[in-house]
């Protein structure tokens, strides 16, 4: 079953729900990880997890501190190398892959704590975001031909148009570096956006942000999904914004998936509850 | 000609080579982040590969002993030195950019540069070991008929040329998408891999471009100094060049040929005027030690240089051109400033102060 | 002369280079350790030292061994001064590694060059006695090199002693395995880095006068000079373990010093730099590995 599958269509519209995703086909689903593992030292961080992200959904992720969540998404984003295991991002095995090439296939993340490329502006920040610049090459993008110039236009529109969904257009010609918090993790997901990805890991997105804005937030990331047909996997410690936001929610636990299904099913589930110490 | 013009214009030709050099460098430092503390090994490739090449063969019996000597023109013995060095760039870059991260790829590049030094030294045969070479073949000499005078202003005219090209050739860069993606690999590698960029592919060709630059100056230097041997390109001469860079701005062009102005060239003639006690190399300590205070302060209070790196804004221009397409926002998914300004102070701002291009704290 | 008979007699040497080499070693994989970024200005502590025990040995006229004494409190203070005023208020922002180093080299330039300044560029020598060589098996020592080789033994057991048993050493064990944790822990980092400034600083003295008497005369860059030997070992032994560096300065300094029974003696030092460069390359995080950090 390693062998690559034709890229289906994104679906739009309505996604799954269910608690079982192993009896779905598989241009269904978008990722699918199989038994990965990565030890440091001794510790297994990682022991043996396997999960599936259904494609257009907005999954969750979560579990205790410690379960490996973080581990798991560097394994898959590839900034860190899986001892062993498979994962399967659109049937083809990312597991070795160089994070750069991995985002170029279209799986890009944001990060926990913010980062952002300080000394350039937010305008630039997102321009250099999109994976296809033919100016990127040193020829090309040294000789200025016309094709260049007209896709830098192209995604100074974009670039612009996203800033005035987030609000952050007035800020496009300041320091990405001068950006309160708040601005950051707008900048960020409006950066991974620009990307044009299929799946879109946030590590995060909700903590530390005041309700208010965290509830925007989410209706932004119904939208993207909604509308653009991204495929969300969120690692989040607020069961609330778990519950709002997620069509499935996967749970990891001392380094391996413990259950995947609907909020409601997991809060029946006595392992889940287990594993929290009563808390969800 | 009169001996004060002659002084200016030794001043004005090293000012041009070094800012052919300082902009070179910038592009592996002030794009990229590199640290490369080999550069002067690259200048000393670039001239030597040069110098050789137009050189007549080596006579031993007179006691120098080189190899080559090929008595090329000028265009295509430039061109190979530049190449030269930027082959040994190359080399370097594929053995060591992607292994480590940037202050230990430092200390390789020391290394390799020492490694260098003293293979030139003691293998004789190769550049005529520590007493090096000299009597090159001038440019286009008695292509124009020039007497000695004439021709000095000549080739100052041939590295201000140079210098032109150099310069407009790491603008352009800049301003492309391969410059920004050069600048996003600065900022933060983690986040250039997630967008997508082959950090390595990009480091190494800034670092290989750097070098090409390196020796075309390079071999401009040994040609204008006639006599060029390993003392000539000790680390510390990228040290200078490398102050140079940063007290005069890195990431900037202008800022780059203005530190290879200042540093090197004012330097080296305000210390003409000290009062000479001690041997010459009395005098060389104190420029070095003002090199070490200048260092440490430009990084304490202007780490950008004297000419900070030009912020990009969207044109009124560009904006006005784009501006009937832009939508408004869509609904329901408006994030209002009151949104924003209340977290402000949640999330910890990560690294240094901001700062804007002026250096002021914001 | 068999060539066995040489190549003991090169390793003799080796042994008394890795024994300076050592105490260097040790000081400087210490202060990385704990701060975590590369000092360019080590070697010229060790020049420091050196011409503190100069001035002590021939301008005061006093015995070299009173100069070596001073010269280790001398260093370690000036170390710990250049932290104080210069290298904190970086730090103290949270400044990276790589602008540390650049500070570091201004450090250097100016403190290499302020001795150059004062002392001339001319080769300068102690007074003192060396003993004549005596034959130990196969090898050629005088009493003074066996007295750098205990000096060094000594000071490895001292270190180890203040490592393993003091509640320093072990806190700052703790700051260089995990900065973060040692920091939670409650231990006052800020006294542990003062603490390691001080002892890279009295090592690094003690290493620049030993070398000192083992090349009978020196200029201002003789440390400079030693330096990326100094790394070379620090880096084939692990940056931040001390015994590794202890191990990978025998190893540099016996395959420096029996370098020349196969190639020319002038290439001594590209021996050393060519260790630092395999060793980068291939096994950044050295013989033992404690933090892979490269």
């Amino acid at each position: 079953m390693s062998s690559e599958t034709p890229m289906s269509q994104p679906s739009t519209g309505t996604t799954a729900r269910g608690a079982t995703v192993t009896a779905q086909p598989a241009n269904k689903i978008i990722l699918d990880t199989r038994n990965m593992m990565k030890s440091f030292g001794g510790l297994r961080a990682v022991d043996d997890c396997s999960f599936t992200v259904a494609r257009g959904s907005i999954t969750g992720l979560i579990g205790p501190n410690g379960a490996g969540k973080s581990t798991a998404a560097n394994m898959i984003t590839g900034f860190i190398r899986a001892d062993s295991g498979n994962i399967m991002f659109d049937g083809k095995d990312i597991a070795r892959m160089p994070v750069h090439t991995i985002a170029r296939r279209g799986l890009t993340r944001t990060f926990q704590i913010t980062r952002e490329l300080e000394r350039m502006t937010v305008t630039e920040n997102l321009m250099a975001a999109p994976h296809d610049q033919l100016g990127e090459s040193f020829w090309l993008g040294l000789l200025d031909l016309p094709a260049v110039r007209r896709q830098e236009d192209e995604f100074l529109q974009r670039a612009l148009q996203l800033l005035q969904d987030f609000d952050l257009y007035h800020l496009r010609d300041e320091y990405a570096g001068n950006l309160s918090g708040g601005q950051r993790r707008l900048l960020e997901l409006a950066r991974v956006v620009m990307t044009k990805p299929k799946l879109l890991l946030l590590d995060e997105p909700f903590a530390g942000i005041n309700p208010v804005l965290a509830s925007r937030l989410s209706d932004y990331i119904k939208v993207l999904c909604r509308e653009k047909g991204i495929t969300f996997l969120i690692i989040e410690h607020n069961l609330a914004m778990v519950e709002r936001l997620c069509h499935t929610v996967i749970v990891m636990a001392l380094g391996r998936t413990i259950a995947e299904g609907t909020m409601a099913e997991l809060r029946q589930n006595p392992a889940v509850v287990d594993a929290y110490l009563g808390e969800g | 000609m009169p001996t004060i013009v002659f002084y200016l214009l030794t001043l004005a030709v090293f000012g041009a080579i070094y800012g052919t050099l300082a902009m070179g460098l910038n592009i592996q430092w002030g794009y990229t982040g590199i640290l490369d503390f080999m550069y002067i090994a690259f200048v000393a490739l670039g001239g030597y590969v040069t110098s050789l090449l137009m050189l007549p063969p080596s006579q031993p019996a007179l006691g120098e002993t080189y190899v080559l000597g090929l008595n090329w023109p000028f265009i295509p013995a430039i061109i190979v030195g530049g190449l030269a060095a930027a082959l040994l760039a190359l080399i370097v870059g594929l053995l060591a950019l992607n292994r480590l991260r940037s202050d230990y790829f430092a200390i390789v590049t020391v290394a390799a540069s020492l490694v260098l030094y003293t293979i030139a030294g003691n293998d004789t045969p190769l550049v005529n070991g520590w007493d090096g070479i000299s009597g090159i073949p001038q440019p286009f000499q008695g292509a124009f008929n020039l007497d000695a005078n004439g021709y000095g202003f000549f080739f100052f005219g041939l590295c201000l040329v140079i210098l032109l090209i150099v310069y407009i050739f790491s603008e352009r860069l800049y301003r492309s998408p391969f410059g920004r993606a050069l600048r996003s690999v600065r900022e933060d590698e983690m986040v250039a891999q997630g967008l997508g960029k082959n950090v390595f592919s990009l480091r190494l060709k800034a670092f290989v471009i750097g070098a090409f630059i390196a020796g075309i100056g390079g071999s401009l230097l040994v040609i204008y100094v006639d006599a060029f041997n390993p003392s000539a390109w000790t680390t510390g001469e990228t040290f200078f060049l490398w102050a140079a860079l940063l007290l005069g701005g890195s990431a900037n062009n202008r800022g780059a040929m203005l530190g290879a102005l200042i540093v090197p060239v004012l330097f080296a003639e305000i210390t003409r005027f000290l009062p000479t006690f001690g041997s010459p190399q009395v005098v060389d300590a104190f420029r070095y030690i003002a090199i070490g205070v200048l260092l440490i302060l430009t990084v304490r209070f202007r780490p950008q240089g004297i000419i900070a790196e030009k912020r990009f804004r969207v044109r009124k221009s560009k904006l006005q051109k784009l501006q009937p397409a832009l939508a408004g926002a869509s609904p329901g998914v408006h994030i209002t400033d009151a949104d924003l300004e209340d977290d402000a102070g949640i999330l910890p701002a990560r690294g240094t102060p901001a700062q804007d291009e002026e250096g002021r704290t914001l | 002369m068999t060539l066995l008979h040489n190549l003991l007699l090169y390793f003799g040497f080796g042994i008394i280079t890795a024994s300076i080499l050592s105490i260097a070693a040790v000081g400087l994989s210490l202060q990385f350790g704990i701060t975590n970024y590369i000092n360019f200005a080590y070697g010229d502590l060790l020049t420091f030292g050196v011409y503190t025990a100069f001035v002590v040995n021939q301008k005061m006229g006093l015995n070299i061994w009173i100069g070596l004494v001073v010269a280790v409190i001398l260093t370690a203070v000036l170390a710990w001064l250049i932290n104080l005023f210069i290298l904190r208020p970086f730090t103290d922002r949270g400044t990276s590694p790589i602008i540390m180093l650049v500070v570091t080299l201004g450090i250097s330039l100016i403190l290499q060059n302020v001795i150059l300044a004062v002392f001339s560029e001319q080769f300068q020598n102690y007074t003192m006695n060396t003993g004549s060589p005596l034959s130990i098996g196969p090898f050629l020592f005088t009493p003074l090199q066996l007295g750098i080789i205990g000096l060094a033994v000594a000071t490895m057991l001292a270190v180890h002693v203040l490592l393993r048993y003091t509640r320093l050493g072990k806190a700052m064990r703790a700051v260089s395995d995990s900065p973060e944790l040692a920091r939670v822990s409650g231990i006052n980092t800020r006294l542990i880095v003062n603490a390691v400034w001080l002892m890279a600083g009295g090592l690094a003295g003690l290493s620049g006068v030993v070398l000192a008497f083992n090349v009978a005369s020196f200029t201002p860059t003789v440390g400079f000079g030693f330096l990326f030997v100094i790394f070379a070992a620090v880096i084939l032994g692990g940056i931040g373990s001390p015994y590794g560096a202890i191990a990978g300065a025998l190893v540099v300094g016996v395959a420096t010093e029996m370098s020349p029974a196969f190639i020319s003696s002038e290439y001594k030092d590209a021996v050393a730099f060519a260790i630092l460069i395999i060793a980068l390359l291939i096994r950044p995080q050295g013989i033992f590995a404690s933090r892979g950090r490269a």
